[in-house]
């Protein structure tokens, strides 16, 4: 009904839709995509945002002069992430801005993970301009803050009209609608998405946010 | 040359608007596989088609209206609020309703 992923996929659908001047582009990473789990790699993600970017002739430029030099080198060396990174940066100094939407940054070996976020905060730093949007459960946070730590945060929880639609959505594809009646109906979408959003309405902050006993009134003393 | 950019849109595959001299990303995929593989083995193309074929219509657009997506769009922050971080556990709500 609402995951991570479809917000994802929301998020990059309005930056896609909206009108914007030429010189601004919007990328993406789906961390969870389990058919390329083997070659998660910070190099990888980074790589994918790359390619994305050479839609662009003078990006296509670089990226093609990279790869004739690399060819030649020792019969075609591979990518390391620093060449990634230099070659990311590139890419986004001939554009306006970059818009790099990455999903399920917890699905990625943790490692790559704060490989990634630090390879990010590397970029930002260079194209301050640049926007990353970052979805992942809640213990991904902390990695998260120690990179950027203004970064901004909004818990992910069902809202009664994401469960009015998903529940309209599953009555009207009811494979026995005679045995459906209208106040039924009316009941079950009066009722379910005002309970489950309201179970939902708190979700758990990530775990260094939260507020702790505070132990500063207690007596040492009384530990020994 | 005026050559028409692609990029992903609501469509699924990718939407266009006139630009110059810039590649669609299939041709390029496809002219240059050597140089795409060298880049990543990695294609997120396939994967935002599933979920966007999932999503269902309205369902998330809250985010879209919160004062942080706002900020963060906005680019006014600067390098301040470049980064949303958006959390929660996976399928919030969906195993609650099966």
């Amino acid at each position: 009904m609402l995951t991570a992923s479809n917000l994802s996929s929301l998020v990059i659908d309005s930056l896609c839709d909206e009108p914007r001047e030429d010189g601004i582009a919007i990328t993406m990473f789906y961390c969870d995509d389990f058919r390329d789990r083997q070659e998660l790699t910070a190099t990888n993600i980074m790589g994918a945002i790359v390619k994305q970017l050479a839609v662009r002739g003078e990006v296509l430029g670089h990226v093609q002069a990279a790869f004739q030099k690399a060819k030649m080198e020792v019969g075609g060396r591979g990518l390391r992430l620093p060449d990634m990174v230099r070659m990311l940066k590139q890419a986004i100094a001939t554009l306006h801005q970059v818009f790099i939407c990455i999903d399920a940054l917890d699905e990625c070996p943790p490692q790559h993970q704060l490989e990634l976020l630090r390879s990010l905060k590397d970029i930002l730093r260079e194209s301050p301009r640049t926007r990353v949007f970052l979805t992942g459960r809640p213990q991904v946070e902390a990695d998260i803050t120690k990179c950027f730590a203004d970064r901004l945060m909004v818990p992910i929880s069902p809202k009664a009209h994401d469960i009015t639609i998903y529940l309209e959505k599953k009555l009207e594809m009811d494979p026995e609608p005679v045995a459906m009646s209208d106040g039924l109906r009316a009941e079950i979408l009066g009722i379910i998405p005002k309970e489950i959003s309201e179970t939902y309405a708190h979700p758990q902050p990530p775990f260094h946010t939260r507020s702790y006993v505070d132990l500063s009134s207690v007596d040492s003393s009384s530990f020994h | 040359m005026d050559r028409t950019e692609h990029v992903y849109s609501k469509a699924g595959n990718f939407n266009s608007f006139n630009t110059t001299n810039n590649y669609c990303y299939g041709a390029i995929a496809d002219e240059h596989p050597e140089i795409m593989r060298w880049l990543s083995p990695l294609d997120p193309r396939r994967r935002h088609h599933d979920v966007r074929t999932d999503r269902l219509d309205g369902v998330g657009n809250w985010l879209l209206e919160t004062s942080q997506f706002r900020e963060w769009k906005s680019s006014e922050g600067g390098a301040d609020e470049a980064v949303l971080f958006c959390y929660g556990d996976p399928a919030v709500g969906k195993t609650y309703l099966r």
